[in-house]
C-alpha cells in the first residue's frame, strides 16, 4: 500500500460529507435521497475496530441531534449502534466483496432508520410501518447503490484499513 | 485487503460501546433547557461551514428559476412604475373617501429550509436565517400556502423551526368568517389521521362544514390573524355532547417546503393576514 492510498481514503470521506451538505438536496425526495453522512460513517466503521466504530457513530449521531433537535438523542444513538454492529458484521462476513458491502451498507440505513423512529417515539401504528416497510428501505436502497458505486469506482482508494493510516 | 480478526477481541472496545450508548442515554433523558444550549453549540461551531455549504445550494438551486422570475417581475415593475404616482395618489384619495387606513404590511424575513435525512425531519426542521438577520424565539414561519410553524430557537446564522406537526404545538384557531372558535393541534403520530390538524374545543352547538377554511384567529398574541392552516375534511370526535373536534388538512406539509417567510413583526393595526395568501377552502 502506498502512503498516499491512506490520505485518499479522508479525502473520499470528506468528499461524502460535503456530498451530504450540498448535493443531496437535488437527488429528490428528503425520505428516500442517499444518505452520504451514513454512508462515510459507514465506509469508516468496516474497516476500523468496533470501539472506535461506536465513538465515530456516536459522533455522527450528536450531529444529526443537534440538526433535527425533535428527538435529541436518539440519533446518537442510532448511529451509536450501527457503527459498533456494522464493524462487527464486517468481521462476521470478512470478505472484501462488493455485494457483501453493498448488504452491510443497506442494512446498516435501515436499521440506523429503525432505531430512530423507535427510540424518538414519535411514529406509531400505519406511519411507522411505512416509515419502516417503504420509505427507510428505499433510503437504504439508495444509500446502498451509491456505496456500492463509490466502493466500484474508487476501490483502492477507500480500501485501507484504519488501522494502518 | 484482508481485516485481521484479532482487532475484534478487544473489552476495551466494548466498554467504549457501552460508554457511547450510555451517553446516547444521557442525551435522550436531558431535560430540554440543556439539550438546546448543547444543539446550538454544535450547529454554531462543527456544523457552522457545512450549514454555510448547505445554504449556498439551497441558494444556487432556486437561483436560475429566480432569475427568470425576477427578469418578469422586473419588465412588469417597469411598466407598472411608469403609472405609479397617479395610482398611489389615487389609491389614497379613495382610501380617504372610505375612511379606510394604509394597506396592511408586515415585515418578515426570507429563509431556506435546510432539510435533513431523517424520519423525524418534519417536525423541526433548520431554517437559513438567524438572530443576525432578526429572527427571535416565537415569530411565526410561513409559506405562500399558510402556516408551517414558530420559531422555536435563534442562533446567530440559523433557527430551528417547530412546524405544525411537532406534538406540542397549538394554535387559536376559527372559521374563515370568524364564526367558530377553538385550538388547533397535531392530530398525532397514530393511525390513519397522522399529517393532519384538529381542531379542537369547538362548542357542541356549532357545526362547522367540509371545506371550511381555517384560519389562526390571533388570539395569544404569538401567530398572526389570518394565516391559513388548512381546511376541514371532516368530523374528528365529540366529547359527552360538550364539544366537538373537527379533522383539518393542513394548508402546507412541512417536508414539501423548500423556502419559508419568517414574520419579524406584527400586522399594524393587528390586521388580518388572510388577503395575503393563496389558500384553498371556503367561507362556511
Amino acid at each position: 500500500m502506498r502512503k498516499s492510498d491512506r490520505y485518499r481514503f479522508w479525502i473520499v470521506l470528506i468528499g461524502l460529507v460535503l456530498l451530504h451538505f450540498s448535493v443531496r438536496t437535488r437527488l429528490g425526495d428528503d425520505r428516500i435521497a442517499p444518505d452520504f453522512l451514513l454512508l462515510a460513517l459507514l465506509m469508516y466503521t468496516i474497516r476500523a475496530a468496533p470501539g472506535p466504530s461506536a465513538v465515530a457513530g456516536f459522533a455522527v449521531g450528536l450531529l444529526r441531534d443537534a440538526l433535527t433537535p425533535a428527538s435529541f438523542g436518539s440519533a446518537a444513538l442510532a448511529h451509536t449502534l450501527v457503527g459498533y454492529l456494522s464493524s462487527w458484521a464486517k468481521a462476521v462476513f470478512f470478505a472484501e466483496n462488493l455485494f457483501v458491502n453493498g448488504c452491510i451498507l443497506f442494512g446498516g440505513t435501515w436499521v440506523r432508520n429503525l432505531v430512530v423512529v423507535l427510540a424518538s417515539g414519535e411514529l406509531k401504528g400505519s406511519p411507522l410501518a411505512w416509515e419502516l416497510l417503504v420509505w427507510s428501505p428505499l433510503q437504504s436502497l439508495t444509500t446502498a447503490a451509491v456505496g456500492v458505486v463509490v466502493l466500484w469506482t474508487l476501490g483502492r482508494w477507500v480500501s485501507v484499513r484504519v488501522g494502518d493510516a | 485487503m484482508t481485516i485481521g480478526a484479532d482487532r475484534y477481541g478487544s473489552r476495551a472496545g466494548t466498554l467504549v460501546f457501552l460508554g457511547c450508548v450510555a451517553l446516547s442515554v444521557a442525551a435522550m433523558s436531558m431535560p430540554d433547557t440543556w439539550r438546546e444550549p448543547v444543539s446550538r453549540a454544535i450547529r454554531q461551531t462543527i456544523l457552522a461551514p457545512f450549514l454555510a455549504l448547505q445554504e449556498e445550494t439551497e441558494t444556487l438551486r432556486s437561483s436560475r428559476a429566480r432569475l427568470a422570475a425576477v427578469t418578469a417581475e422586473r419588465d412588469s415593475a417597469m411598466l407598472a412604475a411608469a403609472f405609479l404616482p397617479e395610482l398611489r395618489a389615487e389609491n389614497a384619495r379613495l382610501r380617504s373617501l372610505l375612511g379606510l387606513g394604509s394597506r396592511l404590511s408586515v415585515t418578515y424575513v426570507p429563509a431556506e429550509v435546510l432539510h435533513e435525512a431523517g424520519p423525524t425531519d418534519p417536525l423541526t426542521f433548520l431554517v437559513s436565517a438567524g438572530r443576525r438577520q432578526g429572527v427571535r424565539p416565537l415569530d411565526t414561519v410561513v409559506s405562500p400556502e399558510g402556516l408551517v410553524g414558530v420559531v422555536a430557537s435563534v442562533d446567530e446564522q440559523t433557527s430551528v423551526v417547530a412546524t405544525w406537526a411537532h406534538p406540542e404545538f397549538r394554535a387559536s384557531a376559527m372559521a374563515v368568517d370568524g364564526s367558530v372558535y377553538g385550538i388547533v393541534a397535531p392530530r398525532g403520530s397514530e393511525g390513519p389521521g397522522i399529517w393532519l390538524l384538529e381542531l379542537q374545543g369547538v362548542p357542541y352547538r356549532n357545526q362547522v362544514p367540509d371545506s371550511t377554511l381555517i384560519v389562526s384567529s390571533g388570539l395569544g398574541g404569538v401567530i398572526p390573524r389570518g394565516i391559513p392552516l388548512g381546511t376541514v375534511i371532516g368530523p374528528g370526535a365529540e366529547v359527552e355532547h360538550w364539544e366537538r373536534t373537527y379533522l383539518v388538512r393542513p394548508a402546507v406539509h412541512p417536508a414539501a417546503v423548500t423556502h419559508v417567510m419568517i414574520l419579524t413583526g406584527a400586522p399594524r393595526n393587528g390586521g388580518s393576514l388572510k388577503d395575503l395568501f393563496q389558500a384553498e377552502g371556503k367561507s362556511p
